[in-house]
């Protein structure tokens, strides 16, 4: 039993804090930067998402493996990618995390167990499914987490994976970040069995539903499911009911969302600000620590900026370099 | 005299949290929810009901639902009494259900069919006011609602709110447990627990470590969940004049300890300090400084040491329908009966 009246002791704590924080500012920032024109290719921003992947993120180690989604800032950031090379990756540039040749949607860093965001929806469930296997074979407990969309989970891939996955008794995750639209297209329209937890039933696997904007109910589900794979029990199905702040891409015009939904949960429903309520009414943490920490996160977010801003491009001779990487 | 409407609240998003794993639990699926509501509605055309309010969701159990009763009406089938929607905003969380009710009770409705578990009961009845409940376990812990098969509850349903069985025997009274934050109010139908975290998370209740006290208004032997704790030691009917609260000790030095099962497929060692007598009327203050408060099971409310906290049973604070005493009236009285006395006379053997 922790110290504190929470599951995590007070480092800890301000640790989860602090990763949230950063995914929040990268985010923000890179909202503000590409709509001045200052970043190549397209991005998905993660923001108002911060506590399903740091809540998950927490029970890992590097010998558990992520396939993250065309929305993975958060992710990357949550597994321990570097935020400078995250940026100057988005930028670009050679100093970045796959050499400027991947860009947002496609950050990876395998040293870390981040096997990828992935531009092609579902396809990263079969790669969380293999390093699933190879854990399995290996013997070293590790896991594989899928990251996936509502929109996603109706792809072919996806639901194959959830099969596989059982009829192999596989140690994976498959969480669904449920932000209520796929696209711009509203889940209620779009998936047939509306509940996630029913399809991971007609696999034979368990499911849970819990509140993505709460990181205690994200951090105890993740938590209950990723031992059960660590122990042999095999997969499971994570779903994390959410919402995003940003549309579903920067540019997105949102027309599909309705009148002040935005302003209402940036001021309800923002995970980082009922996080720091709780652990501050608490008693745990004082406003000052987090406020050592804000200006911290903002300092590294800007010193990434700078440097992303000032590194070179990939020359012409590494066009053909980097193309197929051995796992 | 008019016919009665019926009003139903299917909560779709009940029995799917954290205990699908942590101790096994069920999962129903929503075609599973869907067939129940028309066997409950089958029940209730059988008994001349010809109207039902349902609360709106958008998980999906309507659509299924809607296949059901298109195709009895395409088929010229009066399987079923008319159904309409509740014109009411989605938000899909318990405030759906608590909103339902609240328009049903405006309405008038002769009961209020529920699908879930005791969370689902509990957020229905406190708003429903003195409108009857029916209960249907679709839920994890179910204490509260009978396991029963909902083709009769749908008939006592419809019997109870015809007038064809008597009120004194189709409704009964309930206990209920108040419990008072500062200024705010809550219920919870069968227990509330005091747990040393000071978060919701995953809502469900069930690291014996974090337990601090527990009120319950009833205890039964053969029930699921924290009041099973109380029953194996010291039950308390539903219709006992009075509730009990315990305080917990920690197992590895109690001197009383017992296995109870506090969840679907979880025995858990609890250690027992003491149990009180929960008297009606009389409130009880905290002795706990902190922590959460979880109502019927679920981690609701946190607490500070500033907050003033009091819990009081109340009696026969709610009504519901007493399934098995309707379907007794209605055997005994040959409500269901299509026969002449002679005739009936005769297949009973001359015993009629």
């Amino acid at each position: 039993m922790s110290k504190t009246p929470f599951p995590l002791e007070k480092d800890q704590l301000l640790d989860a804090y602090r990763t949230m924080r950063t995914i929040r500012e990268f985010e923000e920032r890179l909202h503000t930067d590409f709509a001045r024109g200052d970043i190549p290719g397209f991005v998905h921003l993660y923001a108002g998402e911060e506590a399903s992947a740091t809540g998950i993120m927490m029970h890992l180690n590097d010998n558990d493996r992520i396939a993250s989604t065309h929305r993975g800032h958060g992710h990357c950031i949550a597994k321990g990618v570097s935020v400078k090379e995250m940026m100057a990756e988005i930028y670009g540039k050679a100093t970045g995390a796959c050499r400027g040749k991947g860009g947002s949607m496609h950050i990876a860093d395998l040293s870390k167990g981040m096997m990828g965001a992935n531009g092609i929806l579902g396809a990263g469930a079969p790669l969380a499914c293999g390093a699933a296997l190879a854990a399995q074979k290996l013997g070293h407990k590790g896991v594989g987490i899928s990251f996936v969309g509502d929109g996603a989970s109706n792809q072919g891939m996806f639901l194959e994976s959830l099969n596989l996955a059982a009829v192999w008794n596989l140690p994976v995750i498959f969480v669904v970040e449920n932000n209520g639209y796929a696209e711009s297209t509203s889940v209620e329209w779009a998936v047939a069995s509306d509940s996630y937890v029913d399809r991971a039933t007609g696999f034979g696997m368990p499911g849970i539903t819990v509140d993505g904007t709460d990181f205690f109910a994200v951090y105890e589900a993740a938590g209950e499911v990723i031992k059960r794979a660590r122990d042999g029990g095999g997969p499971s199905l994570l779903e994390c009911k959410m919402i995003r702040f940003f549309g579903h891409f920067e540019g997105d015009a949102q027309t599909y969302r309705g009148k002040g939904e935005v302003e209402d949960i940036r001021t309800n429903k923002d995970c980082i600000k009922l996080f720091q309520a709780r652990i501050k009414e608490a008693g745990v943490v004082a406003q000052s620590e987090f406020d050592k920490i804000d200006r911290e996160v903002l300092d590294l977010i800007e010193m990434a900026v700078v440097e992303a801003k000032a590194a070179p491009l990939p020359g012409p001779a590494e066009l053909h370099t980097d193309v197929y990487v051995t796992y | 005299m008019t016919c009665p409407v019926v009003g139903i609240i299917a909560n779709p998003v009940s029995a799917r949290d954290i205990r699908r794993v942590i101790s096994h639990a069920g999962n129903l699926q929503i075609t599973d929810r869907a067939n129940i509501l028309l066997r409950i509605l089958a029940g209730l055309a059988a008994t001349g009901i010809s109207q039902v309010v349902m609360m709106p969701e958008n998980a999906g159990i309507y659509g299924h639902l809607r296949r059901g009763l298109e195709r009895a009406a395409n088929t010229g089938e009066a399987r079923f009494p008319a159904l309409q929607l509740l014109d009411m905003a989605i938000c899909g969380d318990a405030s759906d259900s608590a909103a339902a009710a609240r328009t049903m009770r405006k309405m008038n409705v002769g009961a209020i069919i529920v699908l879930g578990g005791d969370g689902t009961h509990r957020v229905v009845v406190s708003e429903a006011g003195n409108v009857p409940i029916a209960g249907v376990s679709t839920g994890t812990n179910n204490a509260f609602p009978e396991m029963r098969e909902p083709t009769i509850t749908g008939l006592a349903a419809g019997l109870a709110v015809t007038g064809a069985v008597p009120p004194g025997v189709a409704f009964v009274g309930n206990k209920r447990l108040d419990v008072a934050i500062n200024d705010r109010h809550e219920i919870a139908l069968v227990d509330i627990a005091i747990v040393r975290d000071r978060f919701v998370g995953s809502r469900a209740v069930w690291k014996a470590d974090s337990f601090r006290e527990l009120f319950v208004a009833f205890a039964e032997p053969g029930s699921i969940g924290l009041s099973s704790i109380v029953a194996l030691v010291a039950p308390v009917n539903r219709s006992s004049p009075f509730g009990r609260r315990l305080i917990f000790d920690d197992p590895q030095d109690a001197q009383f300890r017992v296995a109870a099962p506090i969840a679907p497929g979880l025995i858990a060692d609890i250690g027992i300090a003491r149990i009180e007598t929960l008297d009606f009327d009389t409130p009880t203050a905290l002795t706990v400084g902190s922590g959460s408060i979880a109502l019927d099971g679920e981690r609701e409310i946190t607490f500070s040491e500033r907050d003033r906290i009091s819990v009081t049973l109340r009696e026969a604070a709610f009504r519901t329908i007493d399934v098995a005493a309707c379907m007794s009236f209605a055997a005994g009285n040959g409500l269901f009966v299509e026969s002449t006395k002679q005739a009936l006379s005769h297949a009973l053997g001359g015993q009629g």
